[in-house]
């Protein structure tokens, strides 16, 4: 069974000729079409994330501003990232869309959740927006999860780096986050070895991959490094930040996956769920609107346990060596850090 | 050698602050560093920001009767703010941070939309902030 969330109305997101457009959950929504769930597909009604909920992850006079910044007509934030009048709005209902569909999977004990974000989430920071990210919506919901006394292991297969979620979550033990990601890249962030505060050593996990890297290559790190960590942290609840651009026809990236890839990143994720009713998929990043729909499609079908790709996994690419090299740099950080804080 | 570091976009005010690194870094023998930063969508964007920025070092050089060698381009990714910020530790340990500002054109009173003023909060050394006239 799918759970579906998303803002509902979020068209008045738009900055023409932007590729964070609303045409991406179109595509999204082709995508979860493609699964012909009938009976097992679940609409969650979009709510507006409260300024509490907002406030467990974000700086009050930072949301205070984007407010007054949307209101007073929008514009240019950076660069990369535009808002307009409605897309405070808009951030606060796809931000409570991932709490509604967090609490309905709880509700039942069942099921996989799927969250169309738009915008997207896990490059806003504490204080700042940036990336196309105004608030980061995977945060908000793993802090609500967290203050329930859940363990949450957040998994970032964004192509790049969630420098907003890696550091809101940086010295807290109670949330494990895990990204891999093109390197060098935006943000220019997310080495091996940042492996988290002193309260929370380990308990950040960076897989940084080169350009041209393949889907044998993301699982390898993923199995080696991120699957030890994974298993000692023992999450009670998953949560993907599932964004697409990693895929090998993206126009915002150079990695080389599949939608296939996808599929078995999925799979990988589902396995460190202690019960079912405990996996939720955020939307990230993922620009080329056949490769999201065909992505979507085979890391839902994987996550739901049916075993089907659109287009087969890739292998041959390079960036071995880096995984190679990553662990060796993590597992140094790491008793560095403890030699520091003077522990064993 | 003390070096300077101007955020580079390519926009007037980014000329206009770095004509002025360029000035002071005249008169007091330093290094002037101009950083683009590139952000998530400039990614595979047609054209080589090191080669423009080749371009723009030799001139602005010349403009400050500098050697040519003592300015020089440098590229990172990231956003504009987070890129000049790092300019303060390695590679390029810069002593002086400068970027210039839209100056009517920034929204007023907000923090957001302007990396000056963003830098302006988070620098940990000093930032030069050079208006367009
Ligand atoms: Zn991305």
């Amino acid at each position: 069974m799918l759970i579906l969330g998303g803002p509902g109305s979020h068209e008045g997101h738009e900055e023409e000729g932007h590729p964070e457009r609303p045409e991406r959950v179109t595509a999204v929504l082709a995508g979860v079409g493609d699964l012909d769930l009938a009976g097992d597909l679940v609409r969650v009604e979009a709510r507006e994330a409260t300024r509490a909920e907002l406030i467990a992850v974000h700086d009050g006079a930072y949301l205070d501003e984007l407010g007054a910044f949307c209101y007073g007509g929008g514009g240019d934030i950076d660069e990369d990232t535009y808002a307009t009048y409605d897309s405070y709005s808009i951030a606060r209902a796809t931000a409570g869309s991932g709490l509604a569909v967090v609490d309905e999977l709880r509700r039942r004990d069942a099921g996989v959740g799927l969250v169309v974000t738009r915008p997207p989430g896990h490059h806003a920071l504490a204080g700042r927006a940036m990336g196309f990210c105004l608030l980061n919506n995977v945060a908000v919901a793993a802090a609500h999860l967290a203050a329930a006394g859940e363990r949450v292991a957040i998994i970032d297969f964004d192509v790049h780096h969630g420098n907003g979620t890696q550091e809101i979550f940086w010295n807290d033990p109670r949330v494990l986050y895990v990204s891999s990601h093109q390197v060098p890249l935006f943000p220019g962030s997310g080495m091996s070895k940042e492996v988290g505060g002193p309260d929370a050593l380990g308990a950040t996990c960076n897989l940084p991959l080169p350009a041209g890297a393949t889907g044998d290559v993301v699982a390898r790190a993923y199995e080696e490094i991120a699957a030890p960590v994974l298993d000692s942290f023992a999450p009670s609840w998953v949560l993907v930040s599932a964004g697409f651009d990693a895929h090998r026809s993206d126009p915002l990236a150079d990695l080389a996956l599949t939608s296939g890839d996808f599929g078995a990143l999925s799979h990988f994720a589902a396995q460190f769920t202690p019960q079912p009713g405990r996996l939720a998929f955020f939307l990230e990043g993922g620009y080329n609107l056949q490769a999201l729909r065909a992505s979507i499609t085979d890391t839902l079908a994987r996550a739901l346990g049916e075993d089907r790709a659109s287009e087969p996994p890739s292998s041959g690419g390079p960036g071995h060596d880096a995984v190679v090299r990553s662990a060796a740099l993590r597992a140094a950080a790491l008793e560095a850090a403890h030699d520091t804080k003077g522990t064993p | 050698m003390t070096t300077v570091a101007v955020g580079y976009d390519f926009s007037d005010h980014a000329h206009r602050a770095a004509q002025w690194a360029a000035a002071y870094a005249q008169r007091c023998g330093a290094d002037v560093v101009l950083v683009h930063a590139i952000g998530l969508r400039e990614h595979g964007e047609p054209g080589n920001p090191l080669v423009e920025l080749a371009a723009v070092s030799a001139e602005i050089a010349a403009g400050a009767g500098l050697e040519e060698s003592r300015v020089r381009g440098a590229l990172d990714y990231g956003d504009a703010c987070s890129v000049l910020l790092r300019c303060a530790s390695a590679p390029i340990d810069a002593s002086l941070l400068v970027v210039g500002t839209r100056g009517h054109d920034a929204h007023a009173g907000l923090l957001l939309g302007s990396t000056s003023l963003e830098v302006a909060e988070h620098a940990t050394i000093p930032l030069v902030i050079v208006p367009t006239d």
